[in-house]
């Protein structure tokens, strides 16, 4: 076991499973709530580790989570490796909180978080669109998520906070 | 809730007569590509900055959940085109880990030189066009000689010059005969004396070493704060190195250093470099004299790529530093998520840590020294 696993317990994560690292590239997955965040970060940066990336997952069609998901990874710089996957269930109309101020490299992946998947991220000092337009709208990688809004070519020229309304469209799993 | 769009226009606080805003870019050659950086000044001197990416942003995440597994793979070579090889081989690893497909021997190797091979290329690009951000253009123009010498022997065996379509899940798409690997082998010979001269030519340069020495210094501290991977965390004095640290394909039997410098400023980060084009010679040189014969494909790939069910994260040293996979998969053919982690994207988050207090000039010097490629930004 890593030394920042009784860190964690303290923390406020709830639960903890070893993975085999060698199919799948990842050591450890624990499960926490989107309010203890920054204190998981901040134990994860007193032992040394680096956040390697924050993704989010859209589990509204794939499991029972009837919501998002964001993924902090964790690492130790150089070697050995431990990897540290924290998983973070984000309901539709729940927030996750941001660990930029433990982790200032988290900035830009929660902007991109919100850019996506239109989470919405709590405490974070500058949440903005980061690789889409600013007056883009919609959230690219839902899984509800239809290209074919014809406002996309003709830029709207305001920036739209309000999710526009989207159409129910099964995922893109093409089994042809 | 609506609120105006923001505009091109250059915001000017009327209260605030001594400081102001420029864009760099989108449009700026030391960009290489579409990057925007928004400069607070006070005179010369920066106070902020805010770059602004997604200029080419071109849904790779997006299509990776609308494709299988293998309708994804020449993708890969687009995220990042300069080391597109890494990248390519990278995704293959990946995929051969999740669903444990055993990979022919010489096929390893190929895969072996054919990174190097391209990682050398990468750097090359870097140096010649950083010189030319600098104001040298006789470097330039060594570097893409060299290069386009690399480019030929990797053309000869994958058909194409930059956006590599090579690898295979199980393998490589075609043998390498004696001719490339003599080839391989004589370039090694070549470049080797090239390096000398490389050094001679610009390490051992006054304007240069005055130009980058001291300029943009990315500590170890950010490291730890953003996760700086690659030739600009090497720079630093941290020996870190996916190839070393994890080793992925065959490199836990290749002899190599992980070169490191310090400083963290823009000289070491090119002695870095430099030092990586030397011990990547040294690994392909090992691997041309160890490689087996045999297939280059495994005989037995399953028809249908379908890794188990979870989370599987895989991680190469790209030119530029980690290149990570973040792959969901439910079990069918398409993944739900494939998150691409890549290293400029850290990169130029940090450049509101290290360009203020520096130079407008020396932003150009800082920008091109940490080796930035927008779509990989962008992805």
């Amino acid at each position: 076991m890593s030394e920042v696993s009784s860190d964690l317990a303290l923390a406020g994560v709830q639960s903890s499973t070893d993975i085999d690292f060698d199919e799948r590239g990842l050591q450890h997955r624990h499960e926490a709530l989107a309010g203890d965040m920054p204190v998981v970060a901040g134990a994860f940066r007193a032992a040394g580790y680096c956040l390697e990336h924050i993704t989010c997952l859209d589990l509204r069609q794939v499991e029972e989570v009837a919501g998002f998901r964001v993924d902090y990874q964790f690492n130790r710089i150089g070697s050995p490796v431990d990897r540290h996957v924290v998983q973070v269930k984000v309901g539709e109309t729940e927030t996750a909180t941001s660990i930029a101020s433990v982790y200032p490299g988290a900035d830009w992946y929660e902007r991109e978080v919100f850019d996506m998947h239109g989470v919405l991220v709590d405490g974070h000092p500058n949440l903005k669109r980061l690789l889409m337009p600013e007056d883009y709208r919609g959230y690219p990688l839902r899984k509800d998520f239809l290209d074919e809004d014809p406002e996309r070519h003709q830029m709207s020229g305001v920036v739209v906070e309000a999710e526009a309304a989207q159409e129910d469209v099964a995922d893109g799993e093409d089994e042809a | 809730m609506t609120q105006p769009a923001p505009t091109m226009e250059l915001v000017q606080d009327p209260e605030d007569r001594d400081t102001y805003y420029m864009n760099m870019g989108p449009q700026h050659p030391s960009t290489h590509g579409v990057l925007r950086l928004r400069l607070h000044l006070d005179g010369e001197r920066i106070l902020d900055v805010d770059p602004v990416i997604g200029y080419g942003h071109r849904a790779h995440e997006k299509m990776a959940e609308n494709r299988d597994y293998l309708q994804f793979l020449p993708n890969t070579s687009r995220i990042d085109y300069l080391s597109g090889m890494i990248y390519n081989l990278g995704y293959c690893q990946a995929i051969e880990k999740a669903m444990q497909i055993e990979v022919p021997e010489r096929a390893e190797y190929i895969r072996i030189i054919c990174g190097e091979m391209n990682r050398i290329s990468s750097h090359l690009l870097w140096f010649g066009t950083y010189l030319l951000d600098l104001g040298g253009i006789t470097a330039f123009l060594y570097a893409f000689d060299d290069r386009e010498k690399i480019l030929d022997i990797l053309d000869s065996v994958t058909g194409s010059r930059l956006t590599y379509n090579y690898g295979r899940f199980g393998g490589v798409s075609m043998d390498v005969d004696d001719t490339f690997l003599r080839s391989v082998a004589d370039f090694s010979e070549y470049f080797r004396k090239r390096i000398e001269e490389y050094h001679k030519l610009v390490t051992h340069n006054v304007i240069f070493r005055h130009r980058t020495r001291g300029v943009g210094v990315m500590g170890a501290d950010l490291a730890l704060d953003y996760a700086v991977t690659g030739p600009c965390l090497r720079a630093a004095g941290i020996a870190s190195d996916v190839r070393k640290d994890e080793p992925y394909g065959i490199y836990d039997r290749f002899d190599f250093d992980v070169v490191t410098a310090e400083g963290g400023d823009c000289f070491a980060r090119h002695m870095v470099r430099m030092g990586e084009m030397e011990q990547s010679l040294g690994i392909i040189e090992q691997a041309v004299r160890d490689i087996p014969e045999g297939p280059v494909l495994a005989p037995k790939v399953p028809k249908r790529i379908r890794p188990p069910e979870g989370e599987h994260y895989f991680a190469v040293e790209a030119a530029r530093g980690h290149f990570g996979m973040y792959i969901r998969s439910d079990g069918t053919d398409v993944p739900v998520r494939q998150k691409l982690r890549t290293p400029s994207f850290v990169h130029v988050s940090t450049m509101p840590a290290v360009l203020p207090g520096t130079m407008l000039a020396d932003t150009v010097a800082i920008l091109g020294s940490i080796d930035i490629v927008i779509p990989e930004i962008d992805r």
